[in-house]
């Protein structure tokens, strides 16, 4: 066990490069998000409101938008793992000389930029990319399906990017599950599936969570992916934010709507490290 | 409850075999022990029982059934593991119901069983908690609980007591010997740990290199022992080099170093061979004095006192020395490092095997 001023000192140089580099510029925002911005003009001197904050809640695009990004963030993590969950299995349980090979394999799209990346979805999933093409001349389509600049193809995009970090979380934890306890189970009556469904599952539960958390929170801050696959219309948290900023220069709105999107952020964090509490406290 | 038979089960991960074409048949509520260094094929052979391995060659009999390649959920037997390997997610109760409710059992019948079985292993209080919130006797016998409730054909047990503390181990010792001979429930238990063998086993397998050297009761196990490396692997060993200079029947005499000979029940090996003598400490007789006739010189020259017992070394004609245990309380407790004191070392203790036989 480290001692606590031991700890202290172990943490400090990280603390205070994210105190200096990332809280202090984050907290400068707060006061921004108070002011009106007036085109050309600036921020209105000496004025301090709640419209930026409460036109997050009431305005219908920004409630879309918001509703949209956690849908995403949802769907995303749904499908992480799910498609994640079988690889990390059989990399946590099958052959030891496939262990590496998959591992590799699972990491190796997180070796290429996330711009090229996309750029090759948008030449797969365009109207006239290679998934429609194919479709239509073998005449499963009579008219090209629309898999991009809407919710179809961001999905897609940020799946493949953020399933890697699912697969490694759920690895871990599926290698934690005690293979004895797994045996008792079977001694006990449990068929095959029983043994996954009434042990591995809940033991590995910690893993999930925590590949969800991770994914999901990855997912609603994304940036890139959106703007390229879910082109200029298609708006998520992350995009909208940037355009206040850097399109319409109105800092105050884009900081209301960034701190929106933090305490999303946290309170979700929050909420699933009670559950996981609860859950693994157990294991 | 049923008797379990293995014919000519064999395994092997490579060279060489684990286990080697082993025999045996437990009686129906009989309760019986393998024993061995690690790696002798003990485990090998409980995890083929229940279903964990599959065995290259032979077969596994529950009662008159052909189980060798049944799936171990479906042989219906109780496994202990020496890791406990309770659920860490459930608490004590669903832990002891989890083969109950696999067998359909449920409402009032389900409460009735669980609690029966809590009360055998004397936690009926514990129900609502989870494993991690008892401590490690408490969870040992959880585990025996759980294999217990669904009435097994067969309890395999694998070393469940090495993780307790010396004293908890002599409590559950006694408390797995009587809950087993109240059920009366066929036992097959693993272990390195030759008091526990002794004291629980109706009957003890000594297992070496992927064989059972002897089946047989404690005692024949302890007093004839029919294989040298029983002789070695049981009690407390002298392992000494010497040479063998007679044989007689299956015994003889062995020469260690230049002045010392002893007679010896069991020589594996002509005569002229170099050999390990085993010279059980707990069969040699020491007192003060000069050696009479058959007896042997020696001087302390160390003293062990461990509680109960305590061991003296003693230097021999030669220089050959030899370590003897008694009880504390008899006469050896007096002597000191120095005294010259006179040594009998009855043949019945004394084997003698080929050099190094007896490793694992």
């Amino acid at each position: 066990m480290i001692r606590a001023r031991h700890g202290l000192l172990l943490i400090a140089p990280l603390a205070l490069v994210l105190a200096g580099f990332f809280l202090a510029p984050v907290l400068m925002l707060l006061p921004t998000s108070f002011r009106e911005y007036v085109p050309a003009a600036g921020f209105r001197p000496g004025y301090w409101t709640l419209e930026n904050y409460l036109r997050i809640i009431t305005d219908d695009f920004y409630r879309e938008v918001i509703w949209r990004t956690l849908s995403l963030g949802l769907l995303v993590t749904l499908a992480c793992l799910v498609l994640g969950y079988p690889v990390a299995y059989v990399i946590a349980r099958g052959p030891p000389r496939w262990r590496m090979m998959l591992t590799l394999l699972v990491i190796f799209p997180m070796l290429l930029n996330l711009v090229v990346r996309s750029f090759g979805w948008i030449v797969l999933l365009a109207n006239r990319g290679l998934v429609n093409n194919l479709l239509l001349q073998l005449g499963v389509l009579s008219a090209p399906v629309k898999l991009l600049f809407n919710l179809t193809g961001v999905m897609i995009g940020l799946t493949h990017i953020y399933l890697p970090f699912m697969v490694l979380m759920l690895v871990a934890a599926i290698r934690n599950v005690p293979r004895d306890v797994e045996a008792a189970a079977a001694t006990l009556g449990s068929s095959r599936l029983h043994v996954f469904v009434a042990v591995t599952l809940p033991l590995s539960a910690p893993g999930i969570l925590a590949g969800s958390i991770l994914v999901f929170v990855l997912t609603i801050s994304a940036l890139v992916t959106p703007r390229m696959l879910g082109g200029p219309t298609y708006q998520v948290m992350a995009t909208v934010i940037y355009d206040e900023y850097m399109q319409l220069l109105d800092w105050a709105r884009g900081s209301a709507l960034a701190f929106a999107l933090t305490l999303m952020t946290v309170g979700i964090i929050a909420l699933s490290s009670a559950l996981t509490r609860r859950w693994a406290g157990m294991s | 409850m049923s008797s379990l038979t293995l014919k000519n089960l064999s395994k092997s991960f490579g060279e060489p075999p684990v286990v080697r074409d082993v025999s045996l048949t437990i009686e129906e509520g009989e309760f019986v022990s393998l024993l061995g260094p690690s790696g002798c094929g003990k485990t090998t052979i409980l995890r083929m029982v229940a279903g964990l391995a599959a065995p290259d060659r032979g077969l596994i009999l529950i009662g008159d059934e052909d189980v060798t390649r049944f799936p171990p959920n479906r042989r219906n037997l109780g496994l202990v593991f020496q890791s406990y390997a309770l659920f860490p997610h459930l608490t004590v109760f669903e832990n002891v119901a989890f083969g109950l409710r696999r067998r359909k059992i449920g409402g009032a019948e389900l409460d009735r069983r669980v609690a029966e079985t809590l009360a055998r292993v004397r936690l009926d209080s514990f129900g609502e908690r989870y494993p991690r919130q008892l401590s490690g006797g408490q969870q040992q016998r959880v585990a025996i609980a759980r294999a217990l409730a669904p009435q097994p054909r067969v309890l395999l047990f694998d070393e469940p007591l090495s993780n307790l503390d010396a004293q908890l181990r002599d409590a559950m010792q006694i408390e797995l010997k009587r809950l087993q001979r109240e059920l009366r429930v066929t036992t097959l238990f693993v272990t390195h740990d030759q008091a526990e063998a002794l004291s629980m086993s109706d009957r003890v397998g000594v297992m070496a290199r992927g064989v059972v050297q002897q089946l047989a009761a404690p005692e024949d196990i302890y007093h004839r022992p029919t294989t040298a490396f029983v002789a070695s692997f049981i009690g407390k060993p002298n392992r000494l080099s010497g040479v063998v200079s007679l044989r007689d029947g299956s015994g003889g005499r062995v020469r260690i170093g230049a002045e010392l000979e002893l007679a010896a029940i069991q020589i594996e090996g002509p005569v002229g061979a170099t050999v390990d003598v085993i010279v059980r400490q707990e069969a040699i007789a020491v007192r003060l004095g000069r050696a009479a006739q058959g007896e042997i010189d020696g001087r302390v020259v160390l003293r062990s006192f461990s509680g109960a017992r305590v061991q003296v070394v003693v230097r021999a004609a030669g220089g050959v020395e030899l370590i003897a245990e008694a009880p504390s309380s008899g006469a050896i407790a007096s002597l000191a490092v120095g005294d010259a004191v006179a040594l009998a070392v009855p043949s019945t203790a004394v084997f003698a095997m080929a050099p190094e036989a007896g490793g694992p």
